[in-house]
């Protein structure tokens, strides 16, 4: 198999940049960076070399070499990993360095996909080992943990089982007609699928919090210029910063960072921008930015100027916003002149904290008030949540079977298009837990009735 | 070698499947022979004189429409016709009817002995001669030898079949007939992989003995629906069936005498189905059912056998009379036969191709009892495709198979084959997954275009199909333009007979899909017709097609989805234990299976997703790096 290279940390500006090489190469192509063909790193260790750029031969930096050694890597490979300084011409220079002696661009997923292949995970646990390595948060990660021990398939058996014996019921009426068997109780049935359908349907809502646990809540900060939004940003940075990585679809000219806020990843932008406009404009800007900042967002962050009287834009911020998940901070709590003027409004959807990103005050509340709905989370006997897009696809599929077998049965529709529901409906369950065969469905008839003649 | 006689075919074995392969091949214009241990008893229904079920009464329609025999005989010689789940949905309606079995037996016979290229040969086979890894020819018991050049095996239960009646063991092929076991022996030798079923069968009562008043009827249809597509209609006189049931003191009694029973004592090593168990199975399963169901099927009209369905059993002979005559109005009665269990060897139809050709020799065919079916039509149909197949074999042209999706002969072989079998293999509905395709009415729309390009259907009931096809085709295309709105006079008589309301306008299909819609109220949307009978069936059909199409449609897409890789092929070669992140467990399952595409291991029992996953990724890896 080809030796692969791909940057592993995000494009752009930043401190560090990280080229990784996994394959039988991996170390020859090294020595060739390095120009010394004694190199013997030991396994897991952090060593510093200077690389050069294999065309012109001329120094590119001084990064940091980490060698794994197969099969005790992340793919199961030879693995190099090369921390350099974060300059795109820097991380260019390598890759083309490494490209030009035997490697080639790795494939998205294809560390994974050796991964897979060389046994370090099967695919389910790929699903939660992937989480787990993208978990900003301890709750983020128990949640692949608990995905990781079959919780999912243990949480979704009994839904399994009730489904399996209504099938094993109608079936029995339908192929045995001959036979001396108890009377169907249409009513009791359709009963009975009513019930599963609400068991599906808790666990598919669990994925609307599931999901933010794994690929992060994304929180728009608004509000007009001065109200304070970058310092607010920059304290709840202080405070939760968490491990930068790459996330996907955030514009160029927003700040955006991702902190840990009580175990919750959350994708914080600043709407601020890079360039502030004069006065005249800014208040279209900050519309314009709000908008904008709501299409992309889970929840906005409405920072208000809390020293002086709400303006028509704030108003019209708030007013546009009132429809969405978010949070209000009336900011410079510690001014004199400070007046909250939504105190008394009577505001169900959002949450008004007083804060003061100057001295801090408030802003303990602030953070708690952003992932209050996800606030369980923080405790250990946190429920299971659904956090696979596919798992979530699958359980809506089932619901939906479920409910036109439901309506079939309510209609008077004879079994076998009931049937067809509860099959379709068994299908999709089956692609997340395992699939029901014919012949388990007969296994359960002959176990359940005296089949005679 | 030298060889007594030569012929193209030999079919050993007169039964359902060994019949139908015999006429098939011969049809197709093979030189065929038909050898029988009894040439009396070709056509011998072993157990419950009857065809068809839910079921198997498609399997007996798709049969017809591939030009089998099975129905034509049944409908001429059927006593009690019976169309199950009558009150349920087109697609698990199934025929059924009684047989008058002597009379089935003289009708199979006169068709065969009508077949031309078929010839009739009694004896037993005692050996499989093979050579070079091809069927050559078989020997027989009296020391002929006749050469040809494919076989088909169709021994039925008579391979080293052992009858048990209390403890007394012999013997037997089926009652009062031997066994074969010299080449049963020959079939081991040959390094088949065998094993050993088990079925049962009730005893038969003298009906003048029978208090018939104490039995609930159970009539005939008055229309009877036939199972061949050629039946104008059914001439014979027909008769009731009666209902009955056992009593808790039979039950006692059997459960004092269960040391009598082989089955309990541990003599019979063979596996026996779930379904038609013994009632010693059913007395000792479901303890608390205070009385089980019997049917009293009077076996025809010349004879006062009457066969008691639901009393299977091998208790001993004396046992059976007194509990028989525990049964209310059979009080007085008297056996004529009593009932037994039997024992037989079967082959693994995992060594099987999906034409019934062994994989292991050329020209060798196995169909019916042999591969670890139960049931005549279970057969009948296995004998068919085998029948087809041996002359496809001999004329080097393709084999011919179906598909899951579009016969439940296509499910048989494709589960025979695939997952072996662990008890005897019965044909339900639910073993389908497109069961809504496949209805015992359509079996000619989905099948009799592959038996007019094999050869089998003749040019009338070709021409009689694609008029009934067209004309189907035109009611469809009526239903789908005659729309009603709310103003139509009719629409209020439609909607207060179906008892909901339609919308403001509708069309005819769209109103067929509603529960409780039948032919007679939509006729009269319809222009008339002549044939006023035929033209109520069609329009069932075409009602029935509306009612699911979407339904199918629906379906096969969400299988699809989730079944997009079954196509993917496995190489033969493949070491499953060498694929990472499988557990043994995994392992075993898939060496035991050895599928050979990957939808074939969607099926295994008992594989995981996770372990699904796994093979699907190494085998995408292998494409990539091929």
């Amino acid at each position: 198999m080809d030796t692969i290279v791909a940057l592993a940390t995000p494009s752009g500006r930043s401190a560090i940049g990280l080229v990784r090489l996994s394959g039988s190469n991996s170390l020859a192509i090294t020595r060739l960076l390095i120009a010394d063909q004694t190199f013997q790193p030991r396994p897991a260790n952090v060593v510093r070399r200077n690389i050069r750029n294999l065309s012109n031969g001329q120094a590119i930096d001084q990064p940091l070499l980490t060698y794994y050694e197969a099969p005790n890597s992340f793919t199961g490979e030879d693995v190099v990993e090369i921390s350099c300084h974060g300059s795109p011409l820097i991380l260019r220079a390598v890759i083309d360095s490494v490209l030009s002696v035997g490697a080639r661009l790795a494939g998205p997923g294809e560390f994974t996909l050796r991964a897979l292949n060389h046994g370090k995970m099967n695919l389910s646990q790929a699903e939660a080992i992937r989480d787990l390595i993208n978990a900003q948060t301890d709750a983020a990660a128990q949640q692949a943990v608990r995905q990781l021990n079959g919780e999912l398939s243990n949480r979704l058996h009994p839904i399994k089982e009730a489904l399996l014996n209504l099938i094993v019921l109608l079936e029995s009426a339908v192929e045995f007609v001959e036979d001396d068997l108890p009377l169907i109780q249409r009513k009791h049935i359709e009963e009975k699928v009513e019930h599963l359908i609400a068991q599906v349907d808790r666990l598919a809502s669990t994925f609307e919090s599931g999901h933010f646990l794994r690929d992060g809540l994304r929180v728009a900060i608004v509000g007009p210029p001065n109200a304070g939004k970058s310092t607010i940003f920059n304290r709840l940075l202080m405070f939760d910063r968490a491990i930068v990585t790459d996330i996907a679809g955030t514009t160029r000219d927003t700040l955006s960072e991702t902190l840990n806020i009580g175990g919750v990843p959350v994708v914080l932008t600043d709407t601020a921008g890079l360039r502030e406009d004069s006065a005249n404009l800014a208040e279209s800007i900050g519309l314009e930015r709000t908008k904008q900042a709501m299409a992309d967002a889970d929840l906005l962050l409405v920072v208000l100027d809390g020293s002086v009287p709400l303006t028509a834009t704030e108003w019209e911020i708030l007013r546009l916003s009132s429809d969405y998940r978010r949070v209000v901070a009336v900011n410079k709590l510690d001014l004199p002149q400070f007046r909250n003027e939504l105190a008394d409004s009577n505001n169900d959807r959002g949450r008004v904290i007083e804060v003061s990103a100057k001295s801090e005050d408030g802003l303990g509340r602030l953070r708690e008030a952003l992932v209050e709905p996800f606030h369980s989370f923080d405790t250990s006997d946190a429920g299971l949540l659904i956090t696979d897009a596919r798992h979530y696809d699958l359980l809506c599929r089932t619901r939906t079977e479920l409910e036109s077998a439901c309506s079939l049965l309510n209609q008077g529709a004879s079994e076998e298009l009931v049937l067809n529901g509860l099959h379709n409906g068994l299908r999709f369950l089956g692609a997340i837990t395992g699939e029901t065969t014919a012949q388990d469905v007969l296994s359960q008839i002959f176990a359940t009735f005296c089949i005679g003649k | 070698m030298i060889f007594d006689e030569a012929f193209d075919v030999v079919v050993i074995g007169g039964g359902h499947a060994g019949c139908e392969a015999a006429s098939a091949a011969a049809r197709l214009g093979m030189n065929t022979a038909l050898v029988a241990i009894n040439l009396d008893l070709i056509g011998q229904m072993s157990c419950n004189p009857a065809i068809g079920g839910i079921a198997k009464g498609h399997l007996v329609r798709e049969i017809d429409a591939l030009g089998g025999i099975m129905g034509r005989v049944i409908d001429r010689t059927g006593i009690q016709f019976r169309l199950l789940n009558r009150s349920r949905g087109p697609a698990v309606q199934s025929p059924r009817a009684q047989a008058d079995r002597s009379l089935y037996r003289r009708e199979m016979r006169r068709t065969l002995e009508a077949t031309p290229n078929l010839h009739l040969r009694q004896g037993m086979v005692i050996d499989l001669l093979v050579h070079g890894g091809s069927i050559r020819g078989v020997e027989m018991q009296d020391t002929r030898k006749i050469g040809c050049k494919a076989v088909v095996v169709a021994t039925g239960t008579f391979l080293n079949g052992l009858v048990h009646t209390g403890r007394r063991t012999h013997s037997a092929g089926r009652a009062g007939e031997p066994a074969s076991v010299e080449l049963a022996d020959s079939l081991k030798r040959l390094g088949f992989p065998i094993g050993r079923l088990k079925t049962g069968t009730p005893p038969r009562l003298d009906g003048r003995t029978i208090d018939w008043q104490a039995f609930e009827p159970q009539p005939p249809d008055k229309k009877p629906v036939a199972f061949s597509f050629s039946t104008e209609s059914i001439e014979q006189p027909q008769i009731d069936c009666y209902i009955g049931y056992t009593t808790n003191e039979l039950h006692q009694t059997i459960r004092d005498n269960l040391h009598e029973s082989p089955l309990y004592s541990g003599k019979i090593k063979g596996i026996g189905p779930r379904y038609c168990p013994s009632i010693e199975d059913k007395v000792v399963k479901f303890a608390d059912k205070d009385r089980h169901q019997l049917f009293l099927e009077p076996e025809g009209h010349e004879t006062n056998e009457v066969y008691l369905n639901g009393f299977s059993t091998s208790l001993p002979a004396e046992l059976q009379l007194e509990l028989v005559r525990m049964i209310p109005g059979l009080e007085e009665s008297q056996i004529i036969r009593p009932g037994y269990a039997i024992e037989y060897d079967f082959v693994d139809p995992r060594s099987l191709r999906p034409d019934l050709q062994t994989a292991s020799i050329e020209g060798l065919f196995l169909a019916g009892q042999i591969n670890g079916t139960t049931g005549y039509e279970e057969a009948a149909c296995q004998g068919l495709i085998a029948g087809i197949n041996s002359a496809m074999f001999v004329q080097r042209r393709e084999s011919f198979r179906l598909k899951r999706e579009e016969a439940y002969i296509g499910v048989l072989t494709d589960d025979l084959i695939t997952h072996g079998v662990d008890e005897p293999y019965r044909m339900f509905t639910s073993r389908a997954e497109y069961r809504l395709a496949l209805r015992h009415d359509n079996a000619d729309r989905r099948l009799e275009p592959y038996g007019r390009e094999l050869g089998l259907i003749g040019d009338s009931d070709w021409e009689r199909f694609n008029g009934k096809r067209d004309r189907i085709a035109r009611i469809r295309s009526t239903l789908d333009k005659t729309r009603l709105t709310r103003s139509d006079p009719a629409y209020a008589a439609l909607s207060a007979a179906l008892r909901c309301d339609l919308g403001d306008s509708v069309t005819l299909s769209q109103v067929a899909q509603r529960p409780g819609v039948s032919a007679e109220m939509i006729q009269q949307f319809l222009p008339k017709s002549a044939d006023e009978k035929g033209s109520l069936s069609d329009l069932e059909s075409a009602l029935a097609d509306s009612l699911y199409s979407g339904y199918i449609d629906g379906q096969t897409a969400t299988i699809r989805r989730l079944h997009q890789h079954d196509g993917l092929r496995i190489p033969s070669d493949l070491q499953f234990g060498a694929i990472d992140g499988l557990s043994r467990e995994m392992v075993e399952r898939l060496e035991r299976a050895r599928p050979l595409t990957f939808g074939h291991a969607r099926r295994i029992p008992g594989l995981t997703p996770a372990a699904l996953s796994q093979l699907l990724v190494y085998l995408g890896l292998r494409t990539q790096a091929a």
